[in-house]
């Protein structure tokens, strides 16, 4: 991952999982991220816990805000992914520490 | 982008009153137990407790669960709600029906009044019925959750009718079978075929939602749905032809097809990812215990067993009440937590998520009064059992009065998320 990538995750960390009360990429929802200089484009691939979560829009909504925060020049966009679909093999180790999975 | 379930959500117009109504409801019926105990201390068929069990069932179960559903059906079924105006009617029929079917068991009135508000009740079910296979036609989400909902939408269809016949047969008998006979029929289909299966339906998707639960086994949910609805069918028409080996055979095919779905919730507790129940959760795991004292009773009443001689009939309330009381109300405290306030967060907050810092849908309640609530309605529920178990009026007055105060903490927390006005302007 180069470093414009590794800021961007840094980024979403500051989304929350209102449910859950971690953050989005520690919970692993955050299947990949793509900057595009030349059409200042982002592009952030993310999933949900289950496919119906009733928050899926506050979490969405928030990954884009954030972005569109820090990058004012770039358009974000949040693709929804179901495929694979999210699982516990996907917390970090500090997801699961925060949600007491240990 | 894959749609998500809060671009389906209905209007809270649709959804909110349901709750107000309900919760209200639930206030009344507990100073309704607390000033009239001997309902709950005498043969079960009587004026005071049938009132009281039709305020519950109807104005305040029912009136909630309809109310949930409008806004969980997108959820579960990933389609917006069919009609909101087939919602509004239903709501508004089975509120007055509810008063009006209340008001005249009070007075044990089998007239004008009860067949009105019976035919409204009807009405409104046909109106939620016909919402509900509506909207399940245009979805292609083909899951077990969604055959529970549409089975239990037509048990209770049938549950409303039987009841009506029930109160024409009354006034003008035509039906060759003693009262109390259909009366089991009509609760049981009620029981059985409305509650407890609409509650498997919507629990088995949310509950794992909530607590993160992967790789669950839906086969115990195939095999609830079987045992469950072939055990009601054969119950239903062995209380008819008053066949009592066919109830018996019954029974045990219910209550195995409700210990599987149990074993299905327990599996999804045990692999929960979010370790720590929050209040709303804790209430829910308490309901699911209280949940297992039914089915025993249930099984030893049905085995006249010589030692319970004299308990049949306060156990026959005591059984009611762990269903109707125990269960399902708490439950539905519960989860109220886990539903209101995220309506209300989306119908407040919408187009402001990300922009500013924003309360999250748990901060639309206190907290401190939940756990209140809990413990309270816990206390209350136990010297509620404990009073009926042993005819002792006090105890199930004192009961009626710890459970007042848990229901007034849960009406405080409802209204509380209901008027909540934006932090952000």
């Amino acid at each position: 991952m180069n470093t414009s990538n590794e800021k961007l995750m840094a980024l979403l960390k500051e989304v929350i999982d209102p449910e859950l009360m971690v953050n989005i990429v520690d919970l692993g929802l955050v299947y990949g991220v793509t900057i595009n200089e030349d059409t200042h484009k982002i592009d952030v691939n993310l999933t949900l816990t289950s496919r119906g979560c009733p928050m899926g829009d506050m979490i969405t909504e928030d990954a884009k805000q954030v972005i569109n925060a820090n990058y004012p020049d770039y358009e974000a966009e949040i693709h929804l992914v179901w495929d694979p679909a999210w699982s516990i093999e996907k917390l970090t180790e500090r997801g699961k520490e925060e949600l007491g999975y240990f | 982008m894959n749609q998500i379930a809060s671009q389906n959500a209905p209007s809270p117009k649709v959804v909110v009153p349901h709750f107000v109504f309900g919760s209200l409801t639930w206030l009344a019926v507990s100073l309704l137990i607390f000033f009239n105990p001997a309902a709950f201390t005498q043969h079960f068929f009587n004026p005071l407790l049938l009132s009281i069990t039709h305020l519950l069932a109807l104005g305040w179960m029912t009136m909630v669960i309809f109310g949930a559903l409008y806004q969980l059906i997108p959820v579960i079924m990933e389609v917006r709600l069919y009609s909101e105006r087939f919602a509004i009617f239903s709501f508004i029929l089975l509120g007055l029906g509810a008063i009006l079917i209340a008001y005249s068991f009070w007075h044990f009135s089998f007239h004008i009044m009860l067949f009105v508000g019976g035919s409204f009740v009807v009405v409104a079910v046909i109106f939620f019925v016909a919402n509900v296979l509506i909207t399940s036609y245009s979805s292609k989400k083909k899951n077990i959750e969604r055959i529970f909902i549409i089975t239990a939408a037509i048990w209770l269809l049938f549950t409303v009718l039987a009841g009506l016949t029930l109160a024409i047969n009354y006034a003008f008998p035509f039906i060759g079978i003693s009262h109390i006979e259909l009366l089991k029929l009509h609760s049981h289909a009620g029981i059985a075929g409305w509650f407890i299966q609409l509650i498997i339906g919507v629990s088995s998707k949310l509950l794992p939602m909530f607590m993160v639960s992967h790789n669950l086994n839906t086969k115990k949910l195939t095999y609830a749905y079987f045992l469950i609805n072939i055990g009601l069918i054969l119950g239903v028409v062995s209380l008819f032809i008053l066949w009592k080996y066919g109830v018996i055979i019954s029974v045990i095919m219910v209550v195995l097809g409700i210990f599987s779905y149990l074993l299905f919730i327990f599996e999804a507790f045990k692999k929960r990812v979010k370790k720590q129940l929050d209040i709303g959760m804790k209430q829910s795991a308490l309901s699911f215990m209280v949940l297992v004292i039914p089915l025993f009773l249930i099984l030893s009443l049905l085995f006249d067993l010589d030692m319970l001689k004299n308990l049949t009939l306060p156990l026959s309330v005591a059984y009611g009440s762990t269903i109707f009381i125990g269960f399902i109300s708490s439950l539905i405290m519960g989860q109220t937590y886990k539903t209101l306030p995220f309506i209300m967060w989306l119908k407040v907050y919408r187009g402001r998520i990300g922009k500013v810092k924003l309360p999250l849908p748990k901060d639309l309640y206190n907290e401190k009064v939940a756990v209140a609530q809990l413990w309270l309605f816990a206390i209350g529920f136990l010297l509620l059992l404990t009073g009926i178990s042993s005819s002792t009026n006090y105890l199930v007055s004192s009961g009626g009065m710890v459970l007042l105060l848990s229901v007034a903490l849960y009406n405080y927390n409802v209204l509380k998320i209901i008027f909540h006005k934006s932090k952000n302007k």
